[in-house]
């Protein structure tokens, strides 16, 4: 019920905007007791992720438009420093406006952390956890766990190999998932909400480096499955930035939790 | 459904003019109500007007906190009287479940933390995150309720500016003490003195 509210919220918000029921199209995932990439702790192999609700497809430069209109202290040229960089949404041509350069179905990027907050808070949702994302990203067109297969790595590789620079797709392009979701490989990067956990600087200092006294707390969180290359790339990928980086191919998708 | 708006427009206008006099880069555009040890509840913003030392840590941490927050004590000892007076210094506990006021009362104990320019308070799990977001704190909870994070203790001028970070053992090398001495003597003006100055 709460989210069906949320998303007459959404409605409201977007009065005549064809992008309003693409804003608000959620798949269910979970629950599931979860492998994660990086162990959640020293001597723990499994998360368990509780069932949640994730956008179909990323947030669009049409859908971040109607955000920023709204509220026009997240425009680029209204936004404190202490939330963006200065690249902040400036592929668009105007603080206000998409211009050539940005299609309204293109992902929305050049967004930091704290401006996919506010748009997902806007609409009654929230950022995904890192274990939410890498659950729903596991899994391919008929698999929720796709990892170990040879395909859907070389997939992604095949994405991350793609040279730079060129325009990036609409959303939607890529072929959905089990769960009906697409683009979680072969578009963009994705803030997740805690973000800020995955410390893989830290997990390393902390191999007996006199740097040690720089993290708290128990030891080494390490790689459980060191050939799962396109999920360390994405970790090793967020753990870089900081809250307010922007990049061109930095983006996100809102979540959501089940309703009672 | 139109007293939400309302609402939410009231609070807009509250930011936008709270803000309007801010530096950019000021953490007191964040809006975060903490809870003292005391119990009261205090905005962050209402700090504004002292310089601040700003660390966050919990109250069952036995490993780099207890260090984190003897530094405190020694940079706030190495201080000239007048600087002291002007500091104000903030720990914020990461353990939003299990660091209540009263915790974190037998935390100031155990420390013999006593003098009321020491803050020690609680947060939401989700303002938490966002405080460590601004302060480039990363951490995650552990299933044994213990927390894996960084140790950094930031300073801030009056008016919320970041002006030195220091990481880990690192904070007690002197030059975090000459800094902090400089900003909290007032040595340095702080940004909005520098708007004020600047024409318009």
């Amino acid at each position: 019920m709460r989210i069906i509210l949320a998303c007459l919220f959404v409605c409201l918000l977007l009065p005549g905007s064809s992008d309003c029921v693409a804003a608000v199209e959620r798949s269910t995932i979970g629950p599931s007791d979860f492998v994660p990439v990086l162990a959640p702790a020293p001597g723990q192999q499994r998360v368990h992720v509780a069932a949640f609700l994730l956008d179909r497809t990323p947030v669009t430069n049409a859908q971040f438009l109607e955000f920023v209109r709204l509220h026009p202290q997240w425009r680029r040229d209204r936004i404190a420093s202490l939330f963006a960089d200065s690249e902040y949404l400036s592929h668009w041509s105007l603080p206000d406006a998409l211009g050539e350069g940005a299609l309204g179905q293109q992902p929305v990027t050049r967004v930091s952390w704290f401006a996919a907050r506010a748009f997902c808070t806007a609409a009654g949702a929230r950022l995904p956890s890192w274990h939410e994302w890498e659950l729903a990203a596991a899994a391919d067109e008929t698999r929720t766990d796709a990892r170990s297969s040879s395909e859907w790595r070389e997939h992604i590789l095949d994405w991350y190999a793609r040279p730079a620079g060129q325009p990036l797709p609409i959303v939607g392009s890529g072929t959905a998932n089990i769960y009906g979701i697409h683009d979680l490989h072969g578009l963009i990067w994705e803030w997740v909400e805690d973000f800020g956990s995955l410390m893989v600087s830290g997990d390393s200092r902390t191999q007996g480096d006199p740097d040690k006294l720089a993290f708290c707390g128990a030891g080494a969180l390490s790689a459980q499955d060191r050939d799962n290359y396109p999920i360390l790339m994405r970790i090793a990928y967020l753990s870089a930035q900081e809250a307010r980086s922007t990049g061109r191919v930095l983006g996100f998708r809102c979540a959501a939790d089940v309703a009672p | 459904m139109r007293s939400l708006v309302v609402a939410c427009f009231l609070a807009l206008c509250m930011r936008v003019a709270l803000a309007a006099e801010l530096p950019g880069d000021s953490l007191y555009r964040l809006e975060i109500p903490l809870q003292t040890a005391d119990g009261t509840t205090v905005a962050l913003p209402a700090l504004r007007g002292k310089p601040l030392l700003i660390t966050l840590f919990y109250s069952q941490c036995s490993s780099v906190c207890p260090i984190v927050t003897a530094q405190l004590q020694n940079i706030d000892r190495h201080l000239t009287p007048i600087a002291r007076h002007n500091l104000a210094i903030l720990m914020v506990s990461l353990d939003s479940d299990r660091d209540s006021p009263q915790a974190l009362e037998s935390f100031r104990q155990q420390h013999h933390i006593d003098d009321p320019r020491w803050i020690v308070a609680r947060a939401s799990a989700a303002d938490v995150r966002l405080l460590a977001a601004v302060l480039g704190v990363r951490y995650r909870e552990l299933p044994d309720q213990s927390f894996n994070h960084s140790a950094v203790i930031t300073l801030l001028d009056r008016d919320g500016a970041i002006k030195a970070r220091a990481e880990g053992i690192r904070a007690a090398d002197g030059a975090f003490l000459q800094k902090v001495q400089a900003i909290a003597a007032g040595a340095e003006t702080s940004p909005r003195d520098r708007e004020r100055a600047r024409p318009r």
